[in-house]
């Protein structure tokens, strides 16, 4: 559905998106992610036919952006950071005045307005004045308009910044919803956000593409390894030495912690679970103990890790 | 050609959303009054309009960059110019839209001066040839100065700047061309003397409708607005 080849942007002097390159195959919903100023939105602003790449190709259902703007745009719901609109418009003027934009005749979008305010939940809004909105009610209307003409092609800049947090669940719902039969790119720097929406992610950084892949997948990807965490009520060099001595430990760390000591335990094997192993040895020892616990690397932390990485070779 | 209706349609309605319209009409229509009091609602006078129009053409140096300085300008800034061009349509229909919403604006806000002609006719029996050429000039100056507005708004998001600009380069049109020729040797003096939108205008209050006059503001509000295309299709580039 988008295929990105090699984009580059430059601005003047500065790079803005150097070589990236992904695809989101009809259907997925694919998150965009990576920190503030990582060349996001410049990229979609490429696919979205807002600025020409300097160099590279990015097609979207098959139309080239540069060569087939114009089918291109009409594939395309596209919600801009910020989801600018007219303020002096009413809610469903905008609607009608995109609609007509996009071409669609007015039964069609008498039809599609009634619809998509019920599914957007603009009903009660429909003749406010969209300067007096709230920042939330805002965000569905831009997302209203994006769905307007039924695009196969969903692009959301950041749709949900400025929320608060029963808005954001619902316009992921939302998301998630429509993701069933549309193709979506979604970018945010928020994490949680794309663990739970997204089947796929492309992680950039520094204007490149740092990591590509299903959750699943960069989790697996990321180098520190899974470990155990428990807190005992024990000297920390006798439990370092303890819990060092079991077979399938590789490393304990500990330190004292209001006169508890924590040890994370990392075993030999990367993904193995011993927290029995631990459990057994602590009963053993006949140590007080208020927490043990599994620790799975999470997507953050690989987040973190390759955006760093990525700042300090930029840096260097 | 539908999308520049559209657009034209939403920019036209936009402006009575806006605190700069009234602001715009009221001292346009007190101005209009005074100068018909002033001029031509006098003893021995002759039942026309011609003093108030050459005198209204002045104050359009000062109305038409007011109604067109936030025609792109304002979605440059707000980034509403991100959703309207992502949708299908052409630079040029936008272009386009905004001017003609822009056009109809001010053709609202010349109508409140045909009460003045009703004054006339009430008083007097004014021909009203002169009256319709002179309107028709109106129009056509105004289309050009909002031409030149459009310009000036595409190339900056800042509408004060658009508003100088547009008032800096009208103004190379009507005072700069008036005096040039007296420095000028005389076949370039001709030229700016041509180039004076005054001068062109000075047929129509006069009743004259010719079509070298014509040619000019057509030509000149064309060339403007292709201008104007041209800087919105560059602007993606920078």
């Amino acid at each position: 559905m988008i295929e990105v080849r090699n984009l580059t942007k430059w601005y003047g002097p500065i790079l803005a998106a150097d070589q990236i390159t992904f695809d989101a195959s009809a259907g997925r919903i694919v998150g965009f992610l990576g920190p503030n100023g990582a060349g996001k939105t410049t990229t979609l602003r490429i696919i979205t036919c807002f600025m020409p790449a300097t160099s590279g190709t990015a097609k979207v259902n098959g139309h080239d952006v540069f060569t087939e703007s114009h089918q291109v745009r009409s594939s395309i719901g596209y919600l801009p950071e910020s989801t600018p609109l007219y303020p002096e418009m009413r809610v469903e003027e905008h609607l009608h005045y995109f609609g007509k934009l996009q071409g669609m005749k007015r039964t069609d979008r008498v039809r599609r307005i009634d619809a998509l305010a019920d599914r957007c939940g603009l009903t009660n809004i429909r003749r406010r004045l969209v300067g007096q909105l709230s920042k939330g009610n805002k965000q569905r209307v831009g997302l209203a308009q994006a769905l307007l003409h039924d695009p196969p092609v969903l692009i959301l800049d950041e749709p949900t910044v400025g929320l608060d947090p029963t808005q954001i669940s619902s316009v992921r719902d939302l998301i998630v919803e429509l993701g069933r039969d549309k193709t979506i790119l979604l970018s945010t720097h928020i994490l949680p956000e794309v663990e739970k929406t997204c089947q796929s992610v492309v992680i950039v950084a520094g204007g490149r593409v740092a990591a590509q892949g299903t959750p699943d997948e960069l989790r697996q990807q990321v180098s520190q390894q899974t470990r155990v965490l428990v807190e005992v009520q024990a000297n920390p060099m006798a439990a370092k030495e303890a819990l060092a001595s079991l077979p399938q430990v590789d490393a304990v760390e500990t330190n004292d912690h209001d006169g508890w000591c924590r040890a994370a335990i990392t075993p030999k094997q990367a993904d193995a679970d011993i927290r029995t192993e631990v459990a057994a040895c602590i009963a053993q020892q006949n140590w007080s103990l208020r927490e043990l616990r599994h620790e799975v690397a999470s997507l953050e932390e690989f987040f973190v890790q390759i955006t760093s990485e990525q700042a300090q070779a930029k840096a260097g | 050609m539908q999308h520049t209706f559209t657009i034209a349609k939403r920019e036209f309605t936009s402006f009575f959303h806006s605190p700069v319209a009234y602001l715009v009409m009221c001292p346009f229509i007190f101005f209009a009054a005074l100068l018909f009091l002033l001029f031509q609602f006098q003893p021995q006078q002759p039942a026309e309009m011609r003093n108030v129009f050459t005198q209204l053409v002045w104050l359009l140096v000062l109305i038409a960059p007011a109604i067109s300085m936030r025609l792109v300008a304002e979605e440059l800034r707000s980034g509403t110019v991100e959703t309207l061009m992502t949708s299908p349509i052409s630079d040029t229909a936008v272009i386009l839209g905004k001017w003609l919403g822009a056009l109809g604006f001010f053709a609202v806000l010349l109508s409140p001066t045909l009460m003045l002609v009703i004054t006339l006719e009430i008083w007097a029996s004014p021909d009203y040839g002169p009256i319709v050429s002179g309107y028709i000039g109106l129009l056509l100056v105004g289309g050009l100065y909002l031409a030149i507005g459009t310009l000036a708004s595409v190339l900056t998001r800042n509408q004060i700047i658009a508003f100088l600009l547009t008032g800096f380069v009208i103004l190379l049109f009507t005072i700069v061309t008036y005096f040039l020729p007296r420095v000028l040797p005389p076949r370039f003096g001709e030229l700016a003397f041509y180039l004076n939108v005054n001068e062109q205008y000075d047929a129509f209050s006069k009743g004259l409708i010719d079509t070298s006059n014509i040619v000019y503001f057509v030509t000149a509000i064309a060339m403007f607005l292709a201008l104007a295309v041209k800087a919105l299709e560059t602007r993606k580039w920078r």
